[in-house]
């Protein structure tokens, strides 16, 4: 008869970039049961978001650094919706492009730091250096690295120019070789495989259950993607999109789906820039926003929702955003059940937890 | 071989030079769009207070009576908007943006310095949000009026 115990896992641990606590209940060195606790990173976003409609376009950004263009995307959206405008053509792709090149920078440190918690510093290396030259495109084309700042109501704040569009399409030529030769790694290499394959199991039963979104709901047979229903630029005619699926539903799943993502978003960004055309990329608004509207977006992590009801004045009613790791985290207490302790800290790791969107 | 499919990428790491810069001490390659920091060039300004409208943080504050534009620095988070309002190109973005603020301070544009030039004041303790004054801590620490061409940097020996 073996005791019980219970060891805390964070919320300061080295394989987590940001707080969060698990509570893993131990039978010796098998996990029989876990308690997630979150919160450690609370804001207080929603209130203040709610404060100014024009000053939350930079705001939103500011809830998460690896999504920051898709909150802003998808809060603009809504306010859209509220507006009732039309975003130009133009104005859309070029939202569609960057948020397909934050997905490349949000997975490429998703798979540096799975590379990472698993002991490959090497690997943890060559990702994030990669991520490194989509950071500077991003940077040449925005003007800042992180908060790109491109969007406001009714299109883009500053056009593009053609040297830019050439810009990502010479740097999508150079790097796209550069992740098919780092994804051989994350599929082929043996000790990879050992550490990845069978572990961490979500059925698709209970990804269904606790409503996962995103890679990880992919990861587990679930063809769930908001990009399906044609926000932005992924509505316009010509653009072709198929969700990648894994049935495994194991860590080394996760991976795959975040892995083909990546040579997937090269694929998009290709299209986008095949159709783009000159014209207006801003539809002014009028007033103040008056009624109720949403905006859905595919963030990196999954589905990211932004409610808006607003009553004709600057201050707002109501702002509520449902992010993706708030919906994914939980999930980490149906994976982890008989896992090597060990095993922990890759399982945590491949639901990609941003503490900074889950907790707001 | 699957065992052996980080070698290439290893031995091309090892004899190839680093990937990082030492920032500070050595060039990189900021794009010439990249937000930095505002700048004004004060006699071009028809205080039309526009910036001071539009900002999102509220860090500008334009005083009409004394022409002088006040910036505070740790507040700013260069969105770039005043830049975009403002009707007469006062305002302009300055790539680098690695010595936009060190201390608690504002900068202030005034008339009778030159283009670009700023006078940078300690914020009061007052004005801080801090719970409690330290006794003994005067209001203004000093005034200090920035050359338009920086000294070069003191650089640390490790």
């Amino acid at each position: 008869m073996s005791r019980v115990s219970v060891i805390p896992f964070g919320p300061q641990h080295s394989s987590f970039l940001e707080p969060m606590n698990l509570k893993l209940v131990m039978e010796e060195e098998k996990v029989v049961g876990a308690t997630i606790n979150i919160g450690y990173n609370h804001r207080g976003m929603e209130y203040a978001m709610a404060q100014d409609y024009k000053r939350t376009v930079f705001l939103c950004e500011r809830v998460c650094g690896i999504c920051s263009y898709h909150h802003s995307s998808a809060y603009v959206q809504a306010m859209e919706n509220v507006f009732n405008v039309k975003v130009s053509d133009r104005a859309n792709l070029v939202r569609t492009i960057m948020m397909e090149c934050q997905r490349l920078t949000s997975h490429l440190l998703a798979l540096g730091h799975t590379a990472e918690a698993l002991g490959y510093e090497n690997l943890f290396m060559q990702f994030f250096r990669e991520r490194e030259e989509i950071m500077m495109l991003v940077n040449r084309v925005s003007g800042n690295r992180v908060h790109y700042s491109m969007n406001t109501i009714g299109g883009l704040r500053k056009d593009v120019t053609y040297e830019q569009l050439k810009d990502i399409e010479k740097t999508m030529d150079i790097m796209e070789p550069k992740f098919l030769e780092l994804q051989k790694v994350i599929r082929n290499d043996s000790t990879f495989r050992k550490r990845t394959r069978g572990i961490g199991l979500l059925k698709k039963a209970d990804a269904e259950s606790y409503c996962v979104v995103g890679p990880v709901g992919r990861g587990s047979g679930m063809p769930h993607d908001i990009r399906l229903t044609g926000f932005a630029g992924y509505g316009v005619d010509g653009m072709k999109y198929r969700p990648v699926v894994y049935e495994e539903g194991d860590v080394y799943a996760r991976n795959n789906v975040r892995m083909d993502e990546v040579i997937q978003a090269v694929d998009l960004i290709r299209q986008a820039l095949n159709l783009i055309r000159d014209g207006p990329f801003l539809t002014p608004v009028k007033g103040h926003p008056s009624g109720e509207g949403i905006g859905r977006v595919e963030a990196p992590r999954g589905e990211l929702y932004y409610y808006i009801k607003a009553k004709g004045e600057q201050k707002l009613d109501r702002l509520k955003l449902r992010t993706p790791a708030f919906v994914n985290i939980p999930a980490i207490a149906a994976m982890i059940g008989g896992a090597q302790l060990a095993d922990v800290a890759p399982i945590a790791v491949s639901v990609d937890p941003c503490i900074c969107c889950c907790d707001r | 071989m699957s065992k052996m499919s980080m070698l290439k990428s290893t031995l091309k790491n090892l004899f190839s030079r680093p990937v990082t810069v030492r920032y500070p001490y050595q060039k990189t390659d900021i794009p010439e769009n990249n937000r930095g920091r505002v700048v004004w060039e004060l006699k071009k300004c028809i205080w039309c207070r526009l910036c001071e409208k539009n900002c999102p943080t509220l860090a500008i504050v334009t005083d009409k009576e004394h022409r002088t534009q006040t910036i505070t620095r740790a507040r700013c988070i260069a969105c770039r908007t005043c830049v975009d309002v403002c009707p007469t190109n006062t305002i302009t973005m300055e790539p680098k943006y690695s010595d936009a603020v060190y201390l608690r301070e504002k900068h202030i544009y005034a008339l009778d310095l030159k283009p670009f030039e700023y006078r940078i004041i300690q914020i009061p303790a007052s004005e801080r949000l801090v719970l409690k004054k330290k006794p003994g801590e005067p209001e203004v620490l000093d005034e200090v009026v920035v050359p338009l061409t920086e000294p070069p940097r003191e650089t640390k020996t490790e």
